[in-house]
């Protein structure tokens, strides 16, 4: 609770810090705006160029990319501070972090909340509503349960994905670009079902980077065509492993924060 | 048990050495270095003290403020604040720790810095009223209120660190550790930082641990100072000691009323003439000034006389020059 307090109050400090300058600030609403648009006439052209993919319908290959822009929003909002973290341990500002009683995580979520990145999930929305419109679909509450689950699942998977890459800034400056292979790769690469990927790629996003358990099971089973035939309850607990793969990272991460070695003076 | 401990305290870096020639074996070289920054330092601070930490560039001082704020973790060695290891429990740790770099910023920088504070008290989860209270205080003895809706980076540097050192006590610290914090200040910056700093170690019993090159902050601020030289503590006493050790000329100047000839000095005293006075260096150790004041009197009717230290700056030069730093 008192996490959610801060975080808040963080957030309003930052939106106030980018109000400061109001013509950056028009621009860059303005300018998400336009990009958001921009993925939704994507989103469009999209619904008509796919007829079929591998067993998948058109509708439902957008349900999946739907799924996918919405998860993105959320570690857009809630994760920059995690994707740009290397920036934080090269300049030294992370010992400002460290001097303060908070957990070191949310502070590091705290430096960088953006909720105008939350319009990202307009696109995503509105691809689930018209990919839901063009096929027959059942909806109960266990579904809406599954989606929910799938988001937060996913979200963590791609947050723990990122932390990664913020170890490895404690220990090279230069951090490397590798692990963006698997985040923007991954996001881009399992927006699509993965079961229409050769199999070194499907193993690779069931066992190391579990896109298909967090998003490509439960959502395939909204879709009235589970993968692998799992059962609901399969279903409901296969995005856990995002959220184990995330509690992983967050002990490496934390690991890592012992060897950090801060800047001269 | 002391309030901060400090046993055997080392930290080490590798930093990879740098290979000048061979275009492919530059890339692949993979030999390093050991830094020490700091080397098996042991030292104790008793609540309330208020310490100078002193040295040339890269002694190993902010590393070893590092160290006891739980930023790094030893290579060596072990600390304990007040009983605690910084770096093992951060959390409680840091909630009575106040700390200043002089280098960095640890407020928001576009916003009022009132904004900032305001943020800072949700962080210490600080009762409300408490919290405007010390605020008031602290912004008066600094002459922030004026400041307060202006955002931090419109401020000047001298402004900038009193806001700093402000937000740093706020959430009434017990320990407060600054790192260069007068540096780029005006003199009536600094004077007015040195005491606040002074009332806020008396009435509040703050233990307060500063780095500094300015030496006229240590001589106002710290009776005691550690000398850190190459990452080994090299002294650690009074100032007032150090001084002495070091302080090996005094000069005296002189004008007397019309023309005196002047009896020899005694032994190792060089006289200069400048212009109407007469200045001469003496050791006080081995000379006391006494004898210096009766070998002016013997000299003829005198007229106006002062008495000049040598400068701390040039001691301590010399402390660095003969310790080989």
């Amino acid at each position: 609770m008192k996490t959610l307090r801060y975080m808040g109050r963080a957030m309003g400090l930052l939106l106030r810090s980018a109000m400061q300058y109001r013509a950056s600030f028009l621009m860059q609403t303005l300018s998400q705006a336009v990009m958001t648009g921009g993925e939704l006439l994507a989103v469009e052209v999209l619904l008509g160029r796919f007829t079929r993919l591998g067993q998948w319908s058109g509708p439902e290959v957008l349900f999946f990319f739907g799924v996918m822009q919405c998860v993105f929003a959320l570690v857009e909002f809630v994760g920059r501070g995690v994707s740009t973290f290397a920036t934080y341990v090269g300049s030294g500002e992370f010992d400002t972090l460290l001097v303060r009683p908070r957990n070191l995580l949310v502070q590091v979520f705290c430096t960088r909340l953006d909720p105008r990145r939350l319009g990202g999930i307009l696109v995503g929305l509105s691809a689930l509503a018209l990919a839901a419109a063009g096929q027959p679909l059942a909806w109960c509450w266990g579904k809406a349960l599954l989606l929910v689950a799938s988001c937060l699942g996913t979200t963590l998977l791609l947050v723990g994905l990122f932390l990664i890459e913020a170890t490895v800034s404690f220990f090279s400056v230069k951090s490397i670009e590798m692990v963006n292979v698997l985040t923007y790769g991954g996001r881009t690469a399992c927006q699509y079902p993965v079961d229409i990927y050769p199999t070194p790629l499907r193993l690779l996003f069931t066992f190391v980077a579990p896109f298909a358990l967090c998003m490509h099971l439960p959502v395939s089973w909204v879709l009235d065509k589970p993968l692998w035939g799992a059962s609901y309850w399969a279903a409901l607990m296969a995005p856990l492993a995002g959220a184990v793969f995330f509690g992983i990272m967050v002990r490496v991460w934390y690991w890592g924060v012992r060897h950090y070695r801060s800047t001269g003076s | 048990m002391a309030y901060m401990e400090a046993e055997d305290l080392t930290r080490f870096f590798l930093r990879k050495k740098r290979v000048k020639e061979g275009g492919f074996r530059r890339w692949v070289a993979r030999e390093r270095e050991t830094v020490k920054a700091l080397d098996h330092a042991s030292f104790q601070v008793e609540a309330g003290e208020l310490v100078g930490l002193i040295g040339p560039n890269g002694a190993g001082k902010s590393t070893t403020v590092k160290l006891l704020t739980g930023i790094l973790t030893p290579t060596e060695g072990a600390c304990r604040v007040a009983g605690r290891v910084p770096w093992a429990e951060r959390k409680q740790h840091v909630r009575e720790l106040g700390v200043v770099f002089g280098q960095r910023t640890q407020l928001w920088w576009d916003v009022p810095i009132a904004d900032s504070f305001d943020l800072l008290r949700e962080i210490y989860d600080r009762p409300r009223n408490d919290w405007a209270e010390r605020l008031r205080q602290i912004s008066a003895a600094l002459e922030l209120e004026p400041l307060l809706r202006t955002p931090l980076r419109q401020l000047s540097l001298g402004q900038r660190m009193r806001a700093e050192v402000c937000g740093s006590l706020l959430h009434r610290p017990r320990l407060l550790f600054l790192d260069e914090p007068t540096i780029g200040l005006d003199a009536v910056s600094k004077l007015a930082l040195r005491s606040f700093l002074k009332e806020e170690n008396r009435r509040e019993g703050t233990t307060i641990l500063l780095t500094t090159h300015d030496m006229e902050d240590m001589l106002a601020l710290c009776s005691r100072v550690l000398v850190l030289g190459h990452g080994k503590l090299l002294y650690d006493g009074a100032l007032q000691e150090l001084l002495r050790r070091y302080d090996t000329v005094h000069t005296l100047r002189c004008t007397f009323a019309g023309e005196v000839t002047l009896p020899p000095p005694p032994p190792g005293c060089v006289l200069r003439r400048d212009g109407d006075a007469v200045e001469v260096d003496y050791p006080p150790a081995q000379v006391p000034t006494g004898d210096m004041l009766d070998w002016v009197r013997r000299a003829g009717p005198l007229r106006e006389m002062t008495l000049k230290e040598q400068n701390v700056d040039q001691l301590i030069a010399r402390m660095y020059q003969e310790l080989a730093l």
